[in-house]
């Protein structure tokens, strides 16, 4: 009985396994995402972009006539954890690995991708470090580097010719790395700052900062904070005291939350972006996003369907899944525009750098209403 | 002057969220000896009960705050049973309730988070985003309802304990708990009243500030260190410590902000310098119990 038993589960298994080697035809994609950790405002959309890319490309016929395999793993923001989740998709055979968890987590699963010569790109982290603190060839960086942002913001701030403005921040780690760079792009054009503020985590209220930001009266004020319920509460003491000097906000502005938790409070917010919702190619993924979804895509999501177009165009152009030729045709992607960055943005690789992302490819938009509406400054001039 | 006056409306209403969160400390302290620091956690309970309730269902404000203000001293009520009288039946020590109320905290904060993940969530305002100027005193709505509720949750606290058989009751286990049971008193029933109050006045700090901080999963440990903080310079005695420590600590904090002439991040030291003064100098707070 107990051989019989045996026999029919063997046959079993094999009949289990036929689907896994038919499965073998196609190219896995591994992709590192946070979803219950501090990135995942940021990692879900991308995420979706990810998916909805590689549908597209699916439908359309695959890469060298086979399917792209997404295998999603969340690292849920830890970078050990990340290290982990890149040895795993390398040991099932990923020859491709895009993680868009937090930056951080990128760094650590680096360690995993420079040993097994597996290439890894992340299309949406901004640390400006991650391609120069390990010489890591297999990796590359297509999101758009923090100190663009700044630079981005500043240049607007300077065709607006301000000269002197408050710069108001948080206390977290991000929060002051940004208030420092802000301070030394302002001091560097020249720009006074006149009144700096910090609001703590946790504080439940911004009305002592935003008073010390009316009363020195400045033309603008710059936001370098990166806590969202901390911007809320700046917000709502500003409208609160009826302040009128604009806002330039971070990156952090950008990220679609905003939209729910700040209902009535953002209207003529401006804000750096890498999305121009104007683009054509824009316009076209947003259609298609929306027909196959049935919802619109953010700003967001066009990082990781840039990023597996990206991942796409080098297997492509590399004629085979050798890791060591997708690496060489990675490297030598140039001129690719996607739907991320302004109207004739470009991914690609300059020699002996790693990241492609074009430096005068980002925006300055506006909020209107509660809406991310139109783009008012491009780059940095 | 007109700064100070509109700051001082805000640095009020702060401050009472403040008072709340320490009287909620001191229901429990007074009869149990426990220090719960999941008071905070209790406050973001509430107020994301107040987003799916508010924001999600549309329920009409006081329908809402009443459901929630039930809810959470249901909440405080099996708080107490799960974590607290097991213990305390078994004879384990005083820190024993207060480490395993430390781990309820760690569970409240990660189930919301897995619950609702780490995005803030949008809590409506009881009469709208306005400003209301009361002669020279000007401040948003939500800061003259906060004051208003929290004067009437501290009124409610005063005559219970000193005008209620009941509040007798929880003084006396306060004094000495063994007496009290010989003189028939329910101590089981005492401290789980107890724990229901404190997450109901928690719930009530919560439910008041998530329209200004947005309900997020860690709202909780900051609300419950500046409540703490207000405890320690109020005393555990009295309830109007408890309100006189959070005021004291949010004019402190604000004002500081607003005129000290010291960069930004260093007014964040305020609170923890006055801890430090407190613990050293009036380890018992400004209001001592009444012998």
């Amino acid at each position: 009985m107990g051989g019989q038993l045996k026999h029919i589960v063997c046959a079993a298994l094999a009949a289990l396994l036929v689907p896994c080697a038919q499965a073998q035809d196609t190219i896995k994609i591994g992709v590192i995402t946070d979803r219950v950790g501090p990135a995942k405002p940021y990692a879900e959309p991308i995420t979706e972009g990810v998916v909805f890319g590689a549908n597209e490309i699916n439908a359309k016929g695959g890469v060298l006539g086979k399917k792209l395999e997404l295998q999603i793993e969340d690292d849920q923001g830890k970078p050990d954890v990340s290290a982990t989740m890149a040895r795993k998709l390398v040991e099932d055979g990923a020859v491709f690995i895009m993680s868009l968890s937090l930056t951080p987590a990128t760094q650590q699963a680096q360690t995993v991708t420079l040993e097994t010569k597996t290439p890894q790109l992340t299309p949406s982290n901004s640390g400006d470090t991650l391609t120069t603190q390990i010489n890591n060839p297999y990796f590359w960086q297509t999101g758009p580097l923090g100190s663009t942002q700044i630079a981005t913001l500043l240049s607007y701030a300077k065709a607006r010719n301000y000269k002197q403005v408050a710069l108001v921040a948080d206390n977290s780690d991000l929060g002051q790395l940004l208030a420092k760079f802000f301070r030394m792009g302002l001091e560097k054009q020249g720009i006074q700052i006149v009144s700096e503020e910090l609001i703590s985590r946790g504080a439940t209220s911004a009305e002592p900062q935003m008073q010390k930001v009316r009363a020195a009266r400045p033309q603008a004020l710059v936001s370098a904070g990166v806590l969202t319920a901390e911007n809320v509460l700046m917000l709502k003491a500003y409208r609160q005291m009826g302040l009128k000097m604009p806002i330039l906000a971070s990156y952090n502005f950008s990220v679609p939350v905003y939209m729910s938790v700040a209902q009535g409070l953002l209207d003529g917010v401006t804000f750096v972006d890498a999305y121009d919702p104007d683009k054509p190619a824009v316009k076209q993924f947003v259609a298609a996003f929306k027909k196959a979804t049935g919802k619109e895509p953010w700003n967001l999501t066009g990082y990781g369907y840039d990023g597996i177009h990206l991942v796409a165009d080098a297997i492509r152009r590399a004629g085979s899944t050798d890791k060591e030729k997708i690496r060489a045709a990675m490297q030598a992607t140039k001129g690719l525009h996607g739907v991320m960055g302004s109207k004739d943005a470009a991914y690609g690789f300059a020699e002996g750098k790693r990241t492609g992302f074009d430096p005068n490819g980002m925006v300055v938009r506006v909020y209107e209403g509660d809406r991310q509406g139109r783009v008012l400054h491009v780059g940095l001039k | 002057m007109q700064d100070f006056l509109e700051l001082a409306v805000g640095a009020a209403a702060s401050g009472c969220i403040y008072g709340l969160l320490a009287l909620s400390y001191l229901v429990m302290i007074r009869p149990t000896g426990v220090i719960n620091f999941a008071v905070g956690e209790w406050a973001m309970i509430a107020a994301f009960a107040g987003f799916l309730l508010l924001t999600g269902a549309h329920w009409s404000y006081p329908l809402g705050m009443a459901a929630i203000v039930a809810f959470m001293l249901v909440l405080g009520w099996a708080t107490e049973r799960i974590a607290v009288r097991p213990l305390l039946d078994a004879g384990a020590p005083v820190l024993a309730p207060i480490l395993a109320l430390l781990g309820m905290l760690v569970v409240f904060r990660e189930s919301i988070s897995l619950a609702f993940g780490p995005d803030p969530r949008q809590v409506p305002y009881p009469f709208g985003f306005g400003r209301l100027e009361l002669g020279p005193l000007a401040g948003s709505y939500q800061s003259f309802f906060m004051i208003g509720v929290s004067a009437l949750v501290f009124g409610a606290a005063w005559y219970f304990f000193e005008r209620t058989v009941w509040g007798k009751c929880f003084e006396a286990v306060a004094l000495n708990r063994r007496a009290a049971a010989l003189m028939g008193i329910n101590l089981s029933r005492v401290t789980a009243l107890s724990f229901a109050a404190g997450s109901g006045i928690a719930g009530v700090a919560g439910i008041l500030i998530a329209p200004n901080i947005s309900a997020h999963y860690l709202m909780g440990v900051p609300l419950a260190i500046q409540g703490f903080t207000a405890l320690v310079i109020g005393g555990v005695g009295r309830v109007e410590g408890a309100l006189l420590g959070g005021l004291l600590l949010a004019f402190a904090e604000q004002l500081t902000v607003r005129y000290a002439p010291v960069p930004a991040g260093y007014a964040q030291g305020v609170p923890l310098v006055l801890l430090m003064i407190f613990l050293i100098v009036r380890p018992t707070g400004l209001l001592r119990a009444r012998a």
